[in-house]
């Protein structure tokens, strides 16, 4: 029975895995085709065959792929990057809505980009201060939320209430200061608060894969403690692994890939909340499965949406773009309320 | 393989939890703790799994102090089971199970030896849990849920069972048989059970060695016969009671409790 069992569940991951990097490679196809001006993706595809080969492509295809092609791999790395830091929050606070939207990790992150921007402009040139500072930012918002729902019960929903309480204070003195910023970068805030793939150049993507590669790595060496914690803390401690020393670890890991993505592309929620759900439903809560699931789904939720946002634009013809995290919020808020009314039920 | 446990003190806060417990425990035994609610047996349970930090006294296993060992090697020798398991994120059955085989992977091996699922196989069957494999642990009855988690301490295949209240929610046929398990297990791996119960006469039934527990302190150690007596039953329990032989087995009978709560 076990035997069979296993074999079947291992067979259905690695099938569901193929049919995920299918998808993702199609969507990204079609990702940059569309635009203002509409390319055939048959001849993006042959275009980004012909790069690969070192081939030189020319012509109108060239110049917008290459703009394009930034824009779509900002929105499959950080897409992966939510999703990935939604399920790893997921898991140690043992709680399925969790999410660093929800949670007001955004929210703190920004802040203190937006305080380091007016204090220290010159250092925010480079991207791994503003790392940095992200990441400061995030850890802070994590510890305000955790210690807010502890004094509050620490339930579930008691997490979501004292989330949505520190991101709601942050995500207003974000606007404010972001409103200052703005008018000494004259880049439209709005942006930033609510995320976009749109602004990515070529080489914020080459510092950005490295920066998501690794603590995808990381979580994934981790996947056996991650299991058994899961059940609780004395569980973990049983099967050799110390509780609390998973929990730090994996709440950095969480708030650096959440701090990552909103120094490249600001604030996008939702993501990290329904990708790991979906990837659950599909493959199970073993992490050596969910884990790489989680990231494809983020991936394939985020390239969707930002081509949401391009459609958009295409058909109403507006000044400038929906920002990204306008869609996601569009989606992932009605399916928190579905997650909501299921646990508040039981 | 023996556990000698000298003058353990456990505090939680202000409270004393236990008071100078020592106690010897070998290998192929079942010893029972039992005693009334708030005598300190889950307690001492936990401190033995190291859950629990004692502020005075040392636990051996095989001459080596507990607090040497480290989480790792623990994991390889030591299970203990009670109900405190989080289901907030639902696994299965089975993904439950596969985790009780860690201890003995290397942490970074991806895929499930054929013995580990071997293992997972003849326990499930064993514990007739295999038709619930493929449940998710929010969806088990109590009872289901307790031999599933039974079958997670074979599983971990653990020298030192630690079982807090394991019959608690089984029907009669499943407290017999899976008592009757856990004795088998004892004897053929040599390996050292203890169990917190209350019900004396499971605990009559099945025990080589009874520990009698009452306000933190160990009152008595001895053989079923030793223990199950009127009067220490009644300093311990406050309750008068009747010990009958049955077919050489002893079952007490509780008559009434020396204060009567009033209205």
């Amino acid at each position: 029975m076990a035997i069979p069992l296993y074999e079947r569940r291992l067979k259905r991951f690695f099938y569901l895995l193929i049919l995920f990097i299918i998808l993702v490679f199609i969507v990204s196809i079609s990702s940059l085709s569309i635009g203002p001006a509409m390319l055939d993706p048959i001849k993006v595809l042959q275009a980004l065959a012909f790069k690969l080969l070192g081939r030189d492509v020319g012509g109108l295809i060239d110049v917008v792929a290459k703009l394009r092609l930034a824009r779509t791999l900002a929105s499959i790395f950080c897409g992966a990057s939510l999703a990935l830091a939604g399920l790893l929050m997921q898991t140690i606070t043992r709680n399925p809505l969790a999410d660093p939207y929800i949670f007001g990790l955004s929210s703190t992150a920004l802040t203190a980009l937006a305080l380091g921007i007016i204090l220290a402009p010159d250092l925010m040139i480079q991207r791994v201060y503003v790392v940095t500072i992200s990441f400061i930012g995030a850890m802070i918002g994590f510890t305000l939320t955790l210690l807010l729902s502890k004094l509050g019960g620490g339930s579930d929903i008691a997490m979501v209430l004292a989330g949505i309480a520190v991101a709601s204070l942050f995500g207003g003195v974000s606007h404010i200061l972001l409103y200052i910023v703005q008018s000494m970068t004259k880049v439209p805030y709005m942006y930033l608060l609510m995320g976009t793939v749109s602004t990515t150049l070529w080489g914020d993507v080459q510092l950005l894969i490295p920066l998501i590669i690794v603590p995808i790595t990381l979580s994934l060496a981790l996947f056996k403690p991650l299991n058994a914690y899961l059940y609780g803390d004395e569980f973990a401690k049983q099967l050799g692994f110390n509780p609390a020393s998973i929990r730090i670890f994996t709440a950095s890991i969480s708030a650096f890939l959440t701090a990552t993505t909103i120094a490249f592309i600001g604030v996008v929620g939702f993501i990290g909340l329904v990708a790991p759900h979906i990837a659950r439903f599909f493959v199970g809560i073993d992490h050596k499965f969910s884990i790489p699931t989680t990231i494809f789904i983020g991936a394939l939720l985020t390239l969707i949406a930002d081509i949401i946002v391009k459609a958009i634009s295409i058909f109403i013809g507006g000044l400038g773009e929906l920002p990204l995290g306008v869609v996601t919020a569009v989606i992932g808020a009605p399916f928190l309320s579905y997650l909501v009314i299921k646990r508040m039920r039981r | 393989m023996k556990i000698v446990i000298k003058g353990l003190e456990v505090w939680y806060d202000s409270i004393q939890a236990l008071r100078d417990a020592s106690l010897e425990i070998n290998e192929g035994e079942l010893t029972f703790i039992i005693g009334p609610n708030g005598a300190g047996k889950s307690t001492l349970l936990k401190t033995i799994a190291l859950i629990i930090k004692p502020k005075v006294g040392v636990i051996y296993i095989d001459g080596k102090a507990l607090s040497k060992f480290s989480l790792k090697e623990l994991s390889k020798i030591l299970a203990y089971v009670d109900y405190q398991i989080s289901k907030s994120l639902p696994s299965t059955v089975f993904e439950f199970l596969l985790t009780a085989r860690y201890p003995h992977q290397n942490m970074l091996t991806f895929s499930m030896s054929q013995e580990d699922l071997e293992i997972v196989d003849k326990i499930s069957k064993q514990l007739n849990i295999s038709h619930l494999l493929d449940r998710k642990l929010d969806q088990l009855s109590s009872g289901e849920l307790q031999r599933v988690l039974i079958a997670r301490a074979f599983i971990q295949g653990s020298k030192v069972l630690l079982l807090d209240e394991p019959s608690a929610f089984l029907d009669l046929k499943y407290k017999l048989e899976i008592l009757d398990l856990v004795k088998k297990f004892t004897k053929i791996n040599r390996s050292i059970c203890i169990i917190a119960i209350h019900d004396l006469y499971l605990a009559s039934l099945y025990a080589d060695k009874v520990v009698i527990m009452s306000n933190g302190e160990i009152v008595a150690v001895g053989r079923p016969r030793e223990i199950f007596r009127e009067d220490l039953l009644e300093k311990v329990y406050g309750v008068k009671t009747h010990i009958l032989d049955i077919n050489g087995r002893i079952a007490v009978i509780p008559l009434e409790p020396l204060n009567k709560m009033e209205l």
